[in-house]
């Protein structure tokens, strides 16, 4: 609720807010953020003003651990992979789609099983979401949410090429959901920059094309 | 007739008979000059008188005559007699002797007897008065030697009490070495060296003493008028005396008290010293020389004199050693007055002896300061046990001071022992939301938790399985399967009354409907669209309150309706409820569990209504006439119906929590709960106890009989300005969950 107790601004969502009021509230610096999960305040901030300012939301304040900021980033990405989720949910099933493909090149094999296993493309979807759900909020791995342990931070290299063959899937299988989705979060667009930008996945792996905004690097091009 | 008679004899008997004869003749020839002469004489006419005896008297006077005056020959001319005695038996009528020669010869050897008999005599009287002496002066020494002795064991006993005293200062306690000093005290040897250790200062100091007191002496006899030598004679017959018994240190000892006897005593004692003196004098003269007969008579009287003398002087002497401790005092202030070097000397000694003493001295402080300090850190010690207690004490006193804040947080003040039915404790913490949690549900039988995220899914957790997963080695409790439907953040949560249903009520302003999986599926098996079993929509906002009541639900939504819901009607909704304009947007909802269709709504105007779930009317309004002033302040965030009493609870954004009656519409109790505003409610099945979760971080546990605060506690932290959204208990199992805007749920037993 938008509201001002006295000269102190209260950033809560009360009951009976209305969803178009939901964390309406105005910015705060992030440097007045006091809070032990002030890095994901601060991205969620910066995605609620603007979602496709890409290259604000992936700038990086001065001062911050480069680690914390990857991993906050990485959470908000399977956090909004959630809602692609539930739109493959309608459409894709065991039963057309029965093997994780983007392309008819490569077949992905589900890791979150004892032995990889090959699951259909909508189990594949849960299970990675599910299983960088528990990596990401190991209290082994990342027992922090203020500093990471630099043997974490190759995990989330493996977790990035995982979560990219659901956008790659959508892109190229459920093309409309895709399309949808995008528009309105720009979150392949936003995830492809933070791959490139930290070296997180290699250039060829990268075969969602993102030409088709205005934001399209000249370089890239449509495998 | 006198010869004839011999010659006869002679001539009767053997030669040497004849001889003898002679010899008789000339004794009573030469009896006029001596009495003994005369009394053979006499004795001869005697037997004269009578013819046999008288010869038998002759005969016997003249062997004994004879015998003597042969051996006188043979000493003197033995030659003559031999050759007379030959001659004489060889011609028997012939004399060789004339009767004046031989009356010489006697009468010269009695003069060499008799003188050598009143020698013999004299040296007799001169042994007797030296042993005279020599006992005094042994008996003078064997006082000395029991003084001295008696000396040494008062300063052998005055050391083993200094030693005693110095390990009683050092150790503390010493019994042990005590009983370990007496026998080598015991020991002879060690008993020696003990003596001699402490014997060699007083020897000095007696030595001094010694020399100071010749020295007057000397003084005092020249002024009597005695030479030296007769001083230097008297001392070297004192030390060949000692030099005898081999003991130098009582040479030195007795020297000195000697001086010391002397000086002390005065003009009294000097008189028998002199004497002494003039005793030793006498006799040694004696020696010396050899006097007439009649001299020698003269002397020996005088010797018997001067060896009483002697031994009186010898008495004073042991007169004097009885006060040798005044004679030593008497020494120290004649030392005083004589400004002399030796003074200085001795000054400077004990000048020494004092630094020694004073050293000693700073040793016994020192040894005493070790104890002050070891009392000290005892004492410390004991301090530090006080502050020990003193500790508890400030920690007994603290939680006395945690026990009266809840206390008076709870009751407005009063304070008040609430009987604890249970303290819980942290046992598990649901890590794997991406974002907050907004609500949280348990089964009603089994231990499984649901809990809704603004990560936009809810999940199943099963609390008695905990699962090691395959990318973590440590025991987490992961969710069994996650519910993916809501396309924006899940507010809350509803759980049907079989637990087989669950609904979730989202910021999208859908109601979704979810059919449980078994607690014990694979959290990785397939996909199974049939959990998700229908959307119930109607809501054109968001869904804030859901609750369940046998097969129903009412929820409550942001765009200010109420509805009722049936999920298994062709078609659900079964009523909307919509409250006047002036009231605002509902913001929790409740099933009034005493009454069957009733439910009780929240308002954000701070009122709250029952409505009849048939008639669809206002039965109560729940309202404070007393604070109807500031109503922002009395934002109602949840409100929960008493299992079993007509009594409805209210957690407020100003940090109270109130109690209504439901059948006056009255308050009936408000106390202030949290420091920041109350977001969350439950009571247990039972009714007895409430939990309310704050946006302070904090959890807290409450009696309703008595309306006290019965334990706090902190779970979670804060995002934004929000903290606690829900807490919840379960029905039939001892387990409390809260949910956070952390992304946490935790759960205590």
């Amino acid at each position: 609720m938008k509201m001002a107790d006295g000269s102190t601004i209260l950033r809560r969502n009360r009951p009976g807010t209305k969803s178009k009021d939901f964390c309406r509230w105005p910015d705060e610096p992030l440097e007045e953020m006091d809070s032990t999960l002030a890095v994901q305040q601060y991205i969620q901030q910066l995605i609620k003003r603007d979602p496709s300012n890409v290259e604000l939301i992936l700038t990086m304040p001065e001062a911050q651990d480069e680690g914390v900021w990857k991993y906050e980033h990485l959470r908000q990405f399977c956090m909004e992979l959630n809602g692609l989720a539930v739109r493959l949910q309608k459409e894709c099933s065991p039963s057309t789609c029965t093997q994780m493909t983007a392309t008819d090149q490569w077949i992905f094999l589900c890791a979150a099983h004892k032995t990889p296993k090959e699951c259909p493309a909508i189990d594949y979807t849960r299970h990675t979401l599910d299983g960088a759900a528990c990596l990401l909020n190991s209290n082994k791995y990342f027992p922090s949410r203020v500093s990471i342990k630099e043997s974490s931070v190759t995990k989330l290299g493996s977790v990035c090429r995982r979560v990219y063959r659901i956008f790659s899937h959508a892109y190229f299988h459920h093309r409309r959901i895709f399309d949808e989705f995008e528009a309105e979060t720009y979150l392949c667009h936003r995830f492809t920059h933070f791959v490139t930008k930290y070296n997180l996945m290699s250039k060829e792996n990268l075969i969602v094309p993102i030409n088709v905004g205005e934001n399209a690097a000249p370089g890239e091009s449509e495998a | 007739m006198g010869t004839n008679s011999g010659a006869t004899a002679g001539i009767n008997n053997k030669p040497v008979g004849g001889a003898t004869g002679a010899g008789v003749l000339v004794g009573g020839g030469v009896g006029g000059a001596n009495s003994s002469i005369g009394g053979v004489l006499s004795n001869s006419l005697g037997g004269g008188g009578s013819g046999g005896l008288s010869i038998s008297g002759l005969n016997a006077g003249g062997q004994n005559a004879n015998v003597g005056g042969m051996g006188n020959v043979g000493g003197d001319d033995g030659g003559n007699g031999m050759v007379g005695g030959g001659v004489n038996n060889q011609q028997a009528t012939t004399p060789q002797y004339t009767i004046p020669g031989i009356l010489h010869f006697i009468q010269h050897e009695w003069s060499r007897f008799e003188l050598e008999r009143s020698q013999w005599d004299v040296d007799r009287a001169e042994l007797q008065a030296r042993i005279a002496m020599l006992l005094g002066e042994r008996k003078c020494l064997e006082s000395l030697k029991s003084d001295l002795t008696r000396r040494i064991k008062m300063l052998e006993y005055a050391l083993r009490q200094e030693r005693a005293k110095f390990y009683r200062l050092k150790y503390g306690t010493d019994p042990p070495q005590l009983n370990e000093f007496k026998p080598s005290n015991e020991d002879a040897g060690l008993a020696g060296e003990v003596a001699t250790d402490s014997e060699v200062p007083y020897s000095s100091v007696s030595n001094t003493t010694w020399r100071q007191g010749r020295q007057m002496l000397r003084q005092y006899l020249a002024e009597i008028g005695y030479t030296d030598n007769i001083i230097d004679v008297r001392s070297n017959r004192v030390r060949s005396i000692l030099g005898l018994n081999n003991n130098a240190e009582h040479d030195g000892s007795g020297g000195g008290l000697g001086g010391g006897l002397g000086g002390g005593t005065g003009g009294e004692n000097l008189s028998p010293n002199i004497n002494g003196n003039e005793s030793n004098k006498r006799a040694s003269e004696t020696e010396g020389r050899h006097t007439p007969a009649k001299k020698v008579q003269q002397s020996i009287d005088e010797i018997i004199v001067d060896t009483e003398a002697a031994v009186m002087a010898n008495f004073e002497f042991l007169g004097a050693t009885e006060m040798s401790d005044d004679d030593e005092i008497s020494d120290d202030l004649e030392m005083v007055a004589t400004d002399n070097d030796d003074t200085d000397v001795k000054l400077a000694k004990r000048a020494k002896s004092g630094k020694d003493m004073l050293t000693e001295d700073l040793e016994a402080d020192v040894g005493e300061q070790l104890l002050n300090d070891m009392n000290l850190m005892t004492e410390e010690v004991d301090g530090s046990l006080g502050l020990g207690e003193l500790a508890q004490l400030t920690v007994n006193n603290e939680s006395d001071g945690a026990y009266d804040a809840n206390s008076k947080d709870g009751t407005g003040g009063s304070a008040g022992g609430a009987g604890y039915r249970k303290t819980w404790n942290a046992k598990y913490t649901l890590r794997s939301h991406f974002d907050g949690v907004r609500s949280l549900i348990f089964h009603p039988e089994e231990p499984v938790l649901i809990t809704a995220s603004e990560d936009h899914t809810l999940k199943l957790w099963n609390l008695q399985k905990t699962v090691q997963a395959k990318k973590s080695a440590s025991l987490d409790v992961e969710p069994l399967y996650t519910f993916r439907a809501h396309t924006g953040p899940v507010l809350c949560l509803g759980m049907s009354s079989s637990g087989e249903t669950c609904y979730s009520g989202g910021l999208d302003g859908n109601i979704e409907c979810w059919q449980l999986p078994s607690p014990n599926i694979d959290p990785y098996d397939c996909y199974d669209p049939n959990v998700h079993s229908g959307t119930l929509e109607g809501h054109t906002d968001a869904v804030w309150g859901l609750t369940t009541m046998q097969s129903n639900i009412v929820s409550c939504s942001a765009d200010g309706t109420v509805k009722l819901w049936s999920p298994y009607n062709k078609e659900p909704l079964l009523r909307t409820y919509t409250a006047s304009e002036a009231e605002g947007v509902p913001s929790s909802v409740d099933f009034v569990r005493n009454e069957v269709d009733h439910i009780v709504v929240a308002y954000n105007s701070a009122h709250c209504i029952v409505y009849d779930t048939e008639t669809g009317k206002q039965v109560v309004r729940l309202e404070a006439a007393q604070e109807m002033s500031g109503n922002t302040g009395k934002f109602i965030n949840k409100v929960v119906s008493h299992p079993t009493l007509p009594i409805t609870i209210t957690a407020h954004e100003d940090r109270h929590i109130r109690f209504w009656d439901n059948t006056s519409g009255t308050l009936v109790h408000s106390m202030v709960a949290h420091l920041e505003p109350v977001t969350s409610l439950a009571v247990d099945a039972h009714g007895l106890y409430l939990l309310s979760g704050s946006h302070d971080c904090s959890i807290r546990l409450w009696n309703l009989d008595n309306k006290t605060c019965v334990q706090e506690i902190t779970a979670h932290r804060k995002k934004f300005d929000e903290s606690i959204f829900d807490v919840a208990f379960h029905a039939t199992k001892p387990y409390i969950a809260s949910a956070g805007a952390d992304g946490l749920a935790k759960v205590f037993v």
